[in-house]
């Protein structure tokens, strides 16, 4: 058991420096469009003594391999640069930012969560039934909605359109308002990041679980006189689970990666948003930045899922004895 | 239940070698039975697929004789016409402009058609991108095995840990806006699923024994690989290149709306989806119309896909 | 007094897109308290569906009864409530299944595997449930039960498993119990030990036991009565004896013909039946096994045989089981018998 953490751990680590590797190069000068020199100091024309200044204090006359020495001690104590645009430095930027898009995306989880596997049990049950095609359906077209898209379209219904009809209507931008209790807020953003999602949970419930319902196990289940429901709730949901909650994990980091577009829908002051708004003034710091944060999240959370399935299977957890 | 199995068993084809892409005609049970027509029947029992494909085949249609008879029709998408902006813009739809106009007085409905070539292209040729890389990768690391399975494999993990939106941002951060770096990011992006998916399906592939029992019958290794390997590995690629047309729309309207991707004045439907965020309230069908056709789109080759798996799935008798 | 279990007449079909598979059509047979009926036939005869459905444990569509019934004890299962009927499951009927591996459940203990039926129909705790299982276990001949017990089934070797899901079955005592070929997914070593246990087993508890094999080995050693099955319908049944003996259908004498034999010195070629089974949606005209029948007449091609009694509690499904003449047709007759 515990080697197999180990051997995790050990496997995660090259996989560690070559993402810190194609990051480098990413923001290695002369790869990224533009004078690195120009970005620091701005547009104006600067002397030469204040550009060679400046080169040699970023280190940018050394060559690659010291550049990305550099690049990785400061990362390891957590200095990801300044911003060009706000004159802060990177990491405190995203620190500010980041418990916003941790909350969203827990919220999102949660929702996820129960409604996914709800409706991915019902329909794996009801199979062929009027339920089971309606998931079905529901979980394509889902899975096929541009993320922003739902999410103007419910702006404009539950924001807009409810407040036109004179129904009660919810918040569409930001994260307080006068009008609200903060909670609130979370609602139409929490939604939308979770939709796409929660498609994909209720999908992989249902093949899951209808995978295990056609294994033998559940027939002997049921030659021991245990009802159709005892069979499915005593024998088939621990199986088919185990695959379920691993995706769930996996899904935490790929919803925290997926925040940017729904940030930037409902101005959530998030990394997210963060990072978009660099795009668009050029702030390549903060850009990298924020995707080295995020890119390291979703590392320790695909670590810590694997870790899990370790212990939620026995035949892992216990390895193969007598034969 | 080998009674079942040998019940269903007397309606499929003789499964022994499957691999052979060869039709193997089977008179049992009165009807001559072949694994592409199997796959081909049913992929016609399901009503969803088919309008799936339909769909596609509709909108490849129109974006291709678009030049022909949209301009007409319907207007220019990209041509402003500066004498009559303030009067044309922002229309609601109407008979003469069935989605709208935009703040610039462009036929909505127009850009819509127009932004269907570039969707479409995009997703063809970046899906065909990563399939090419993804499967020569994929082919070296498992027939190779050694160290070129580690180093492929390894390398591919790296692109795993990305979140997927997010690396394509980085990458066209990198590369510059325009189409062509929409590929480019999107190829490169999926390739690493494409050669574990193909990669998977050699290995498992490689042990059977009806590979061992080619070998016994003297077969060389390109005829092992080319005639008993591959058919049976490329059923899953196919499934997934498919949805991947699907994601590789979504990916561009991502990045188009993100100010990422096609570069205005080109009408993408990103593009136009973005344009339409200052409008919500005033001009709601900027918003509706891109985004349908993306809806519609997507879900068209999620389908077909969904369909083409059940079909292709021989283990589904069982 | 009524037989234990009595299959009367018994067809299963199967409503399938591909039209209906008459997977079980045309199986009677009886069972006495503490006897064993082997049930012999190829793949695909319908021996397994047969038991399934004694148990109900066929899904309702695509399969459904057509006709005939089963009765334990004088009373109907097949019109029973599923409630009355989950009653007798794993309690008064319980069955034990070809492949262990699969068919316990990954990620239970063992333990408490053996315990549920207890817990189940016996209303025990879960400490006394446990306390059985372990037992059990023991009985079964796994050593160091109580640490076993707390085993998963991927640590237990092929033997050990079946051996669980032997003792899963007896857990409450039941009055049959229903083996479908146990011992096929074992070495052949294993195999021994675990008819060895049955046979014991039988012997302390009186219980009834329904072997389903196609190996006939197995069926010469343990059972009392003998049930030939080919494509869903019984052929022929009646005492081991005289079906070993004494047979009377064309199927039985080619099945046993071409057994390969350790006894007979010359160097003759295997004699297999003709032909191949038919497709059970399409099954040809008059008697099953017609068309490869080497001594089949006319009337074979136009009536379907029913099981017709010969006297000593032997059935067959031919017309001329009957006859003396057609009858020493038999290869064994000739042979003189084994």
């Amino acid at each position: 058991m515990l080697t197999y953490i180990g051997r995790r751990v050990l496997q995660m680590v090259p996989v560690f420096i070559g993402v810190t590797i194609i990051l480098f190069i990413l923001r290695a000068p002369g790869v990224i469009p533009g004078d690195p020199v120009r970005m620091i100091a701005g547009e104006r024309a600067i002397p030469q003594a204040t550009y060679d200044q400046i080169v040699k204090e970023n280190g940018l006359d050394k060559p690659i391999y010291v550049q990305y020495y550099r690049y990785m001690s400061h990362l390891v104590q957590g200095d990801l640069g300044k911003s060009y645009q706000l004159k802060r430095p990177v990491a405190s930027i995203l620190l500010e930012k980041f418990p916003n898009t941790l909350k969203l995306a827990l919220m999102a989880v949660i929702i996820e969560t129960i409604l996914g596997l709800a409706a991915g049990i019902l329909s794996a049950v009801k199979q062929y039934s009027f339920w089971d095609m309606l998931v079905t359906l529901s979980t394509s077209i889902l899975v096929s909605i541009p993320v922003f898209w739902l999410g103007m379209g419910l702006q404009i219904l539950f924001g807009i359109k409810f407040k036109q009809w004179g129904l009660p209507y919810l918040p569409i931008s930001g994260m307080e308002s006068a009008n609200f209790p903060s909670w609130v807020h979370y609602i139409l953003p929490a939604f939308t990041l979770a939709s796409v999602s929660t498609a994909y949970a209720a999908r992989i419930t249902r093949s899951q679980l209808l995978e295990v319902m056609g294994q033998d196990y559940m027939r002997t289940a049921a030659a021991k006189g245990l009802t159709s429901r005892q069979v499915i709730w005593k024998h088939g949901l621990k199986n088919a689970l185990i695959p379920v909650v691993t995706f769930l994990g996996l899904d935490l980091g790929a919803m925290v990666g997926g925040t940017i577009l729904t940030e930037t829908v409902f101005n959530w002051p998030g990394v997210g948003l963060q990072i978009f708004n660099a795009i668009s003034t050029r702030d390549w710091p903060v850009v990298m930045g924020g995707v080295i944060i995020i890119v390291f999240l979703v590392m320790l959370i695909n670590l810590v899922v694997d870790i899990s399935y370790a212990f939620l299977d026995p035949r892992i957890r216990y390895g193969r004895v007598a034969e | 239940m080998e009674d079942l199995q040998a019940a269903e068993q007397v309606n499929s084809p003789d499964g022994a070698g499957g691999g052979n892409g060869d039709s193997q005609a089977q008179e049992v049970g009165g009807r001559g039975r072949t694994l592409r027509g199997d796959a081909w029947r049913r992929l016609r029992r399901n009503k969803l697929a088919l309008a799936g494909l339909t769909w596609i085949v509709i909108i490849i249609l129109i974006a291709v004789t678009a030049d022909l008879w949209v301009t007409r029709v319907l207007g220019d998408p990209i041509e402003i016409d500066t004498t009559r902006t303030a009067e044309l813009s922002l229309q609601s739809p109407s008979a003469h402009h069935p989605f709208g106009t935009d703040k610039l007085g462009r036929d909505i409905a127009s850009r819509v058609v127009y932004g269907a070539r570039v969707s479409l292209l995009i997703g063809v040729v970046a899906v065909a991108i990563m399939v090419i890389i993804g499967l020569i990768m994929g082919a070296i690391a498992a027939y190779y095995g050694g160290i070129w399975d580690s180093l492929i494999m390894r390398t591919a993990d790296i692109f795993f840990a990305f979140p997927y939106v997010l690396f394509a941002i980085a990458l066209i951060a990198v590369l510059g806006k325009g189409i062509q770096n929409v590929f480019i990011a999107i190829g490169l992006l999926g390739w690493p699923s494409i050669a574990r998916v193909f990669r998977s399906s050699i290995l498992s592939v490689k042990e059977t024994e009806y590979v061992d029992a080619a070998r016994a019958m003297g077969a060389s290794t390109p005829r092992i690989l080319f005639r008993h390997i591959m058919p049976n590995a490329m059923a899953p690629i196919i499934v997934y290149a498919t949805m991947s047309v699907g994601g590789a729309i979504l990916t561009e309207a991502a990045l188009s709306f993100l100010g990422m991707g096609v570069v205005p004045p080109a009408p993408s439907w990103g593009g136009m989806l973005s344009e339409a965020r200052g409008y919500l309230f005033t001009a709601p069908w900027l918003m509706l119309y891109p985004g349908i056709a993306i809806l519609t789109t997507v879900l068209a080759f999620v389908l077909l896909g969904d369909g083409l798996r059940d079909a292709l799935d021989v283990k589904l008798k069982e | 007094m009524p037989a234990l279990l009595e299959v009367d007449d018994l067809h299963m079909h199967f409503f399938t897109r591909d039209g209906v598979v008459k997977a079980v059509d045309g199986v009677s047979f009886t069972l006495e308290a503490g006897r064993t009926l082997g049930v012999v036939g190829e793949s695909g005869s319908g021996k397994s569906v047969t038991a399934l459905s004694i148990m109900r444990l066929i899904p309702e569509p695509p399969g459904k009864v057509v006709s005939g019934d089963v009765r334990f004890k004088g009373e109907s299962i097949l019109t029973m409530s599923d409630k009355e009927q989950r009653k007798l499951r794993g309690n008064r009927i319980a069955m034990i299944f070809q492949d262990p591996m699969t068919s316990l459940n990954p990620v239970h203990r063992i333990g408490k595997q053996i315990a549920e039926p207890l817990r189940l129909h016996k209303n025990f705790t879960r400490k006394e449930a446990w306390d059985a299982a372990v037992e059990l276990l023991a009985q079964v001949g796994i050593p160091q039960a109580a640490e076993r017990a707390r085993d998963y089934p991927h640590e237990f070797s092929g033997g050990m498993r079946q051996r669980a899901m032997i003792a899963m079955a007896l857990a409450c005592g039941p009055d049959i119990l229903i083996a479908d070929e146990p011992t096929t997914a074992l070495d052949v070593t294993i195999q021994a030990q675990i008819l060895e246990l049955m046979q014991e087993i039988q012997a302390r508890t009186e219980s009834a036991i329904i072997m389903i094999t196609h190996d006939l080995g197995v069926v010469a050693d343990m059972a009392d009565h003998v049930l030939v099955m080919y494509a869903g319908k019984a052929v022929e049944f009646g005492p081991a004896d005289e079906v070993f003996y004494r047979p009377v259908h064309p199927y039985t004498w080619g099945w046993l013909e071409s057994l390969p034999r350790h006894d007979v010195d010359e160097k003759g070629l295997l004699c297999p039946i003709k032909g191949q089974p038919p497709s059970l949606i399409n099954l040809p005209g008059g008697c099953s096994f017609g068309p490869r029948c080497a001594f089949a007449r006319d009337s074979c091609r136009e009536t379907e045989p029913h099981l017709v009694d010969i006297g000593n509690g032997h059935l067959s499904a031919c017309h001329y089981c009957g006859d003396d003449e057609f009858v020493a047709q038999s290869p064994r007759c000739a042979a003189g018998g084994r």
